[in-house]
């Protein structure tokens, strides 16, 4: 994993390796009257087993969409208006609800943010680990699915596992439903887990011993990880390879090394120089950038970011012109890059 | 899970003693001597002062209202100044026509709730769901005995469908044999599927116009209910699973959507039990509703009385039954009640 992680360029360059997760050219909307917010536009990438993608951007760029778009999981007033997913090897964007079922928990399966809303109140930790368990094997007998969901509890650190079973959420702290959570998600031994800010609701403290204990489990287990959130440290702990989210596109895709070092998309950029840097004290407050994310229902013509954008501000290209995706390579790693400046910006820091 | 028990048991012993204070209060301000009324307009103060005495009016307040409750709590509930039957037997005839009305009517009503909440909250359907909370804000608007005339002239008088205000089976027809006072019930088990089809006929129009508003009511806070639970992070988390939408719905949405339904409910069948004046009135519907109507008239405040303090009491009792149910199916409550106690 200390390759550089994602090589943008291996799908194309015809890698032969087998790919846990192929996405491409996946789209969403949601229709509310006449307004259409596109929350997910034209999103491409690959995942090989292991890998561990850090999706990165501002609230409302469309990162929970995307992950609820791979998993078919998007709801009226919500659509799906196409693209592929391709999970092991098979197209899932075309499956029916049942054999989507089929497909989540056992090849793909998630983690939330809040995790006091993520369990059912009214159910026992116990069954809903066990549904986890029978909803993909319905032979299973009782007493041994039961007995799974004792082993799960334990890998995640639940102590007296076999009584705390019967206990209800409410009996949990925040970080022990988070344990559970994880528990439910890595039941059938997924090749692909999406985890949607899974430790922003949790202190700090806690935070790092689940993200400690989530990043045990996906070694064992050997899954490969989407991890969306807006810590870009958390990414640089826990990811070999990172996509900038904005407006509902991956503007930037490459490994970590490459976007702490050199961001290349001057979003990207802007989002490194907003992360508290002790080493940066002197330089005054913290930056903020400026402006707001569009409005994903009128988003303006050529690059999104172009009203905020430092560079392209002021250059007539950028509002008219949507930047195709540039592959660009420096002492940082490759990096893919959907900006009209990204060969002269890379050039510049190779330079 | 004694704590919560002991104190919902507790705080309805309070509401209880409440309602028969109020009731005593209301039944001495009222103006008028029931022993003159008993008597009747001749009766020699001789005949008053010892009808008086009989019925306790001469002893102190503490000893009356005593006699009072004691009297209630022992089913002793006194005579009918009207026609001296006494007032248990009375509302004991009454009672089968009242419950049989209430359970049906809560029956639809519940029914149709729930089939039309998860109608429109299943699947995203804009117009079943504007015609669904089109009815419910009608239906919550307008006074139940006006409903009671609207279906009359329309399905009786100008369709001919349903029969009119007739009672409980009609004019000519002979009751089924008396196993549960519920004909419906004792039709059934006797056999006798004319009567009934006859019985049920009869108790669909007040059922409606008994149930209309409280549909209206539990119909919108389950649609409520359901469409916040659906959104609820567990319901994705239970998809994420492999669980098939229905299942998922079924397992998670409605349990979490019904619990805060089940009070509404228990509020709705009290209600039903205690009688309704005005529907049963409407129909000429012979349960304890029309009794009391008939009781007013005649100011037999014996029964009045009676009824008052026994529908409060019919009340905090469904809704201690209710309290009580969620402590056993809402682990959060149970949980709760098990710490405390």
């Amino acid at each position: 994993m200390s390759d550089g992680g994602v090589d943008p360029g291996a799908a194309r360059n015809g890698a032969t390796e087998e790919l846990a997760l192929s996405v491409r050219n996946l789209s969403t909307v949601f229709e509310d009257g006449s307004r259409t917010v596109h929350a997910v536009r034209d999103v491409s990438f690959d995942m090989r087993p292991t890998e561990r993608l850090g999706v990165v951007g501002e609230s409302g760029s469309g990162k929970s969409a995307l992950a609820l778009s791979i998993l078919g999981l998007i709801e009226p007033p919500g659509r799906v208006l196409g693209g592929e997913v391709v999970l092991d090897g098979r197209d899932i964007s075309k499956l029916s609800d049942r054999e989507l079922g089929a497909v989540r928990g056992t090849h793909i399966s998630l983690i939330l943010q809040d995790p006091m809303s993520a369990l059912d109140p009214v159910k026992t930790i116990g069954s809903q680990i066990v549904e986890a368990i029978t909803a993909n094997d319905a032979h299973i007998r009782r007493a041994a699915a039961r007995r799974r969901a004792a082993d799960l509890l334990r890998e995640v650190d639940i102590p007296q596992a076999e009584s705390r079973l019967d206990d209800y959420p409410h009996q949990y702290s925040g970080g022990m439903r988070q344990r559970v959570a994880i528990a439910i998600a890595i039941a059938n031994n997924p090749s692909v887990l999406i985890a949607d800010e899974p430790t922003t609701a949790l202190d700090v403290t806690t935070q790092s011993q689940v993200l400690a204990l989530l990043d045990r489990l996906v070694e064992q287990h050997g899954t490969a990880v989407i991890l969306i959130t807006h810590n870009l440290g958390i990414v640089s702990d826990f990811c070999d390879a990172v996509a900038v989210m904005y407006a509902g596109r991956f503007v930037e895709t490459s490994g970590v090394d490459h976007i702490f070092l050199h961001p290349t998309h001057p979003y990207s950029e802007a989002l490194l120089k907003c992360v508290p840097n002790p080493e940066r004290l002197a330089d005054g407050p913290l930056p903020a950038i400026t402006g707001f994310p569009p409005d994903l229902a009128a988003l303006p013509g050529g690059c999104s970011f172009a009203p905020r954008c430092p560079v392209g501000r002021e250059i007539a290209e950028c509002h008219e012109r949507s930047p195709r995706s540039h592959h660009v390579v420096d002492a940082s790693g490759p990096a893919d890059v959907e900006c009209h400046f990204a060969e002269q910006r890379s050039a510049a820091v190779t330079a | 899970m004694g704590g919560v028990v002991t104190r919902r048991v507790l705080g309805s012993l309070g509401a209880i003693f409440g309602a028969t204070i109020l009731a005593f209060i209301i039944l001495r301000a009222l103006p008028g001597n029931p022993a003159r009324l008993i008597v009747g307009p001749l009766g020699t103060p001789q005949a008053i002062a010892a009808v008086e005495h009989q019925i306790g009016l001469d002893k102190s307040i503490i000893a009356q209202y005593w006699l009072y409750i004691s009297n209630f709590f022992k089913g002793n509930w006194g005579y009918s100044y009207a026609d001296g039957k006494s007032v248990s037997s009375l509302i004991g005839e009454r009672l089968p026509a009242t419950i049989e009305l209430a359970l049906f009517s809560f029956a639809l009503t519940m029914f149709f709730s729930i089939a039309l909440a998860l109608l429109v909250t299943y699947r995203r359907r804009p117009v079943a769901d504007r015609i669904v909370r089109g009815i419910a804000y009608l239906g919550f608007g307008t006074p139940p005995f006006f409903v009671a005339l609207l279906l009359l002239i329309v399905s009786f008088r100008s369709l001919h469908v349903l029969p009119g205000p007739e009672g409980r089976l009609g004019l000519q027809a002979t009751p089924p044999p008396t196993v549960t006072h519920l004909y419906t019930v004792d039709s059934l088990i006797a056999g006798q599927f004319g009567t009934f089809w006859a019985s049920f006929k009869h108790l669909l129009l007040p059922a409606i116009a008994l149930g209309l508003s409280s549909f209206s009511f539990i119909v919108r806070l389950l649609r409520a209910n359901l469409l916040e639970i659906s959104r609820e992070p567990f319901i994705t988390v239970a998809r994420g699973k492999g669980l098939r939408r229905w299942t998922a719905f079924r397992r998670h949405a409605l349990p979490n959507a019904f619990l805060p339904t089940l009070t509404a409910a228990g509020l709705v069948l009290g209600e039903f039990l205690a009688g309704s004046v005005l529907i049963e009135r409407v129909f000429n519907w012979p349960g304890v509703g029309s009794l009391v109507f008939e009781a007013i008239v005649k100011q037999d405040f014996a029964i009045v009385q009676t009824f008052i303090l026994l529908s409060a009491v019919m009340f905090v009792l469904v809704n201690l039954a209710v309290d009580l149910l969620y402590a056993v199916i809402d682990p959060r409550v149970r949980i709760a009640s098990v710490a405390t106690s």
